[in-house]
C-alpha cells in the first residue's frame, strides 16, 4: 500500500475513520436524499452499529466507509488501517482526495486489503463453491491456504458444504458464507448491511453471535447497520447518533459519532 | 488478469445452457461462411487446377506458317519460361494414310511431331524415335482397330517428275495417347519421320528410307512448331515476346481469364456474405453480451467489491466472448467437415480422383479463428467498458 506522505499523522494513531463535514447526496425516482455526517471518527478495535429506519441512509453511509460511493462533499475523509505486521506502520490516506483524483483502482486496492463487506443477501458467486467463495478474498489478494478458510467454516458450522454450491444452502447458510469470506483476508475492518434481516428471530441471533464472536477473537473493527441494537447492546456495540429530518423536498439524514 | 479469466471461465461452464446458446448462435454464422468459402476455394481451386495442370492451356500455336531456322528454336529451348518447343513441318505434308490389318479402311491421320518431355504424353514413358514408331490417337487406333504393338502400313504419294509415286513404311503403335492429347485423327512421331515425309512432298529423296528423289540443298527451315509455356502465367508473357517478333500465335488465354474472373467475382460474392455475416455475428454476441452484463451487474459488483480492478472486470466478459469464440468455432469447423464430405461424397461422379469440391487448408481454419476471436473480442470490448463503469455500490443495491 501507498503511504500519502502529505498528510499530517492522527492525533490518536488508532483512529481508523475521520470524516468531517461530508454529504452524500441522492435522487432516485425524483426523490431527493442527503446524508450528512459533520464528524465521525471510527476507532480501531471498535463495534459500531448503526441503527435507523429503511431509508434513513445506513447504506449510503456503508458504501461511502466501504469505498464503494465516492461522497458528494467532504472536508476531511481519512482511512488509517491496523499496522501491517512487515512494515509495523499504519496506512493513512486521504480518501476525499483520491476519490477527487479518480484513483478508482487504489481505493479498490485497500478495499481489497483492508476491507471485508457482508451483504444483506450474501451476495455469493453462485459459480464458485462455498469453499472457493469463502476463499475468494484471501484468492485475490494472493494469499496462500493457511487454513484460515477451513477454520472459519469450522467456526461458522458450514465446513460440510465447501463443495456444495450457494444455490443447494439455507439463507442463513449463504449468510454465514457471507461472513466467513468478510473475514478470511483477516481485513482491518468489516462492514456489515444488515447481515441477518433476512433471517428468522433464531437464526438471525445465532448467526449474529457467531459473526461477533469471530470478529473479536480476531480483533478486528466492526460496523454494522443493524435493527437489533438491543441485541447488539449486549456485546458492546457503540451506537452512532442518528437524526433525520425534511428540508423542504430534501430528507437529510445526519448521523455522527 | 489470470484470476479474473478463470472466474469468467468458471462462471462460463457453470452457465452452460446459456453458453451453449451463445456457442450454437456464433456456429450458426460460421458454418455457412466456412462451407460457403469451402465450395468457392473448391470450386475455383479445381479450375485454376485444371487449368495449370491441362497441357494444352499452356500451349501456344502458331497463326501462320513461317519459316523457322534451328537457331530460332536454340534461343526458344533456352527460356526458362517454356517447358517444351519442337520445330513443326508444313501442316500439307504432315498427313500420312494409315492401313491396319484388322480394319478395312484407310485412314488418313495428321502427324505431330514429339520428342521426350512432351507435356501432351506425359503419362507415356517410351516416345518414338526413328522412323518406324508412332503414338496413335485414340481416335485415330478406335477407327483402325489397334492396340500397341501392332504394325500398320503408312503411305504418302507425290507426283514427281510427271509420274505418280507412293512409299510406304511399316510403324509400330508404340502406344496410345490419351483421348486428352489429341482429339482428332493423330500420330505422334519422331521429327525426323515429319521432315522425311515432307522431304519426300517436295521431290527430295530420303536416302535412310530409300526413298529416291533429288537431294536436298539448302538449309532447313521449319514451318512451324509446337509451344508449350512452363505454366499458365508464362504463357501471356510468351505470346507478347512471339507478337513482338511477329509471330503470331493462339493461346487459352482466354480460357485462363474467365477463370480468373470467375474466381475475382466469386470472392466478391463470398466476402460480401462474409463481411455480412461476420458483422451479424459481431452485433449480435456484442448485443448478448451487453445483456449479459446486465444481467450480471450484481456479480460484476461483488468482484469490485473483493477487489478485482476496472481492467480485471473489462477482461471478464472479453475471456468469455473469447471462450463462446473458440467454442463456435470448433463447431462451426465440426459442422463444415461433415458438410463438406456429403458434398464431396454427392459430386464424387462429376470429380476426377483426388478432387473436392468443397476443400478448405488448414491456414483458413486458422485465419477463421482468429478472425473469429478478433471480432468476438471487438464485440466483447464495449459491454467491458459497460461492466467497468458499474458503480460497486449501484449494482449491489439489490441486498
Amino acid at each position: 500500500m501507498r503511504q500519502d506522505q502529505q498528510l499530517n499523522p492522527f492525533e490518536k494513531p488508532s483512529i481508523l475513520f475521520d470524516l468531517r463535514e461530508a454529504k452524500k447526496n441522492r435522487e432516485s425516482e425524483g426523490v431527493a436524499f442527503r446524508l450528512s455526517i459533520p464528524k465521525l471518527q471510527i476507532f480501531q478495535g471498535e463495534k459500531i452499529a448503526l441503527i435507523g429506519d429503511s431509508g434513513s441512509g445506513k447504506s449510503t453511509l456503508l458504501d461511502m466507509l466501504a469505498l464503494l460511493s465516492r461522497p458528494s462533499s467532504s472536508t476531511r475523509f481519512r482511512f488509517c488501517p491496523v499496522m501491517t505486521a512487515e512494515s509495523n506502520k499504519s496506512e493513512l490516506v486521504d480518501i476525499g482526495m483520491q476519490w477527487r483524483k479518480g484513483r478508482i483502482n487504489y481505493l479498490t486496492a485497500l478495499r481489497k486489503q483492508y476491507i471485508g463487506y457482508v451483504m444483506q443477501t450474501g451476495g455469493l458467486l453462485p459459480y464458485l463453491n462455498i469453499k472457493d467463495n469463502i476463499g475468494l478474498s484471501r484468492n485475490v489478494l494472493g494469499l496462500p491456504d493457511d487454513g484460515t478458510v477451513t477454520e472459519l467454516g469450522r467456526h461458522l458450522k458450514i465446513e460440510r458444504h465447501f463443495n456444495k454450491f450457494p444455490n443447494s444452502l439455507s439463507i442463513g447458510e449463504r449468510q454465514r458464507v457471507a461472513i466467513a469470506r468478510a473475514l478470511a483476508h483477516k481485513p482491518a475492518v468489516v462492514i456489515a448491511d444488515e447481515p441477518t434481516a433476512s433471517l428468522d428471530p433464531y437464526a438471525a441471533k445465532t448467526t449474529m453471535n457467531l459473526f461477533i464472536s469471530l470478529v473479536d477473537e480476531m480483533g478486528i473493527t466492526l460496523i454494522i447497520a443493524s435493527h437489533a441494537w438491543e441485541h447488539l447492546k449486549s456485546f458492546g456495540f457503540k451506537s452512532l447518533k442518528h437524526q433525520t429530518q425534511h428540508l423542504g423536498d430534501i430528507t437529510e439524514s445526519i448521523v455522527s459519532g | 488478469m489470470l484470476k479474473i479469466s478463470k472466474l469468467a471461465a468458471q462462471d462460463y461452464f457453470f452457465e452452460w445452457q446459456i453458453s451453449s446458446c451463445f456457442v450454437l448462435a456464433l456456429a450458426a454464422v460460421l458454418g455457412p461462411i466456412l462451407i460457403l468459402f469451402g465450395l468457392k476455394f473448391g470450386i475455383v481451386g479445381n479450375m485454376i487446377d485444371e487449368l495449370v495442370n491441362d497441357p494444352r492451356n499452356r500451349e501456344l500455336r502458331p497463326i501462320n506458317s513461317g519459316q523457322y531456322d534451328q537457331q530460332w528454336f536454340d534461343k526458344l529451348e533456352a527460356r526458362s519460361d517454356i517447358e517444351f518447343v519442337i520445330p513443326r513441318t508444313r501442316i500439307i505434308a504432315g498427313s500420312i494414310q494409315l492401313k491396319s490389318k484388322t480394319s478395312p479402311r484407310i485412314q488418313n491421320v495428321e502427324l505431330i511431331p514429339t520428342k521426350s518431355g512432351d507435356p501432351l504424353l506425359s503419362s507415356i514413358a517410351d516416345i518414338p524415335s526413328g522412323f518406324n514408331r508412332i503414338i496413335l490417337s485414340k481416335s485415330a487406333a478406335r477407327k483402325l482397330a489397334v492396340k500397341p504393338g501392332d504394325v500398320v502400313d503408312g503411305s504418302i504419294a507425290r507426283r514427281y517428275k510427271g509420274r505418280n509415286e507412293r512409299v510406304h513404311i511399316q510403324l509400330t503403335i508404340q502406344a496410345i495417347a490419351p483421348a486428352t492429347a489429341f482429339a482428332r485423327d493423330g500420330a505422334f512421331s519422331s521429327l525426323s519421320l515429319l521432315e522425311a515425309l515432307e522431304n519426300f512432298l517436295d521431290g527430295h529423296g530420303v536416302p535412310e528410307l530409300e526413298w529416291a528423289g533429288s537431294e536436298v540443298t539448302e538449309p532447313g527451315y521449319y514451318a512451324g512448331f509446337r509451344l508449350f509455356g512452363r505454366t499458365i502465367y508464362d504463357v501471356l508473357i510468351l505470346k507478347e515476346w512471339l507478337n513482338q517478333q511477329d509471330v503470331g500465335v493462339k493461346t487459352r488465354a482466354q480460357d485462363i481469364e474467365t477463370v480468373q474472373r470467375l474466381d475475382r467475382n466469386l470472392s466478391a460474392v463470398y466476402w460480401a456474405i462474409a463481411f455480412i455475416g461476420a458483422a451479424g455475428f459481431s452485433l449480435s454476441l456484442g448485443a448478448s453480451m451487453w445483456a449479459n452484463v446486465d444481467r450480471k451487474r450484481r456479480e460484476l459488483s461483488i468482484l469490485r467489491l473483493v477487489g478485482f480492478s476496472t481492467g480485471e472486470i473489462i477482461i471478464f466478459p472479453m475471456v468469455q466472448s473469447i471462450i463462446t469464440a473458440v467454442f463456435g468455432w470448433i463447431l462451426a469447423v465440426i459442422l463444415y467437415n461433415l458438410t463438406s464430405v456429403a458434398i464431396n461424397k454427392m459430386m464424387a461422379l462429376e470429380l476426377a480422383p483426388g478432387q473436392q469440391i468443397c476443400h478448405l487448408l488448414p491456414i483458413h481454419f486458422v485465419v477463421s479463428l482468429l478472425f473469429t476471436c478478433l471480432a468476438a473480442t471487438i464485440a466483447a470490448c464495449l459491454s467491458g467498458f459497460r461492466a467497468a463503469r458499474i458503480e460497486p455500490a449501484e449494482g449491489l443495491k439489490e441486498r
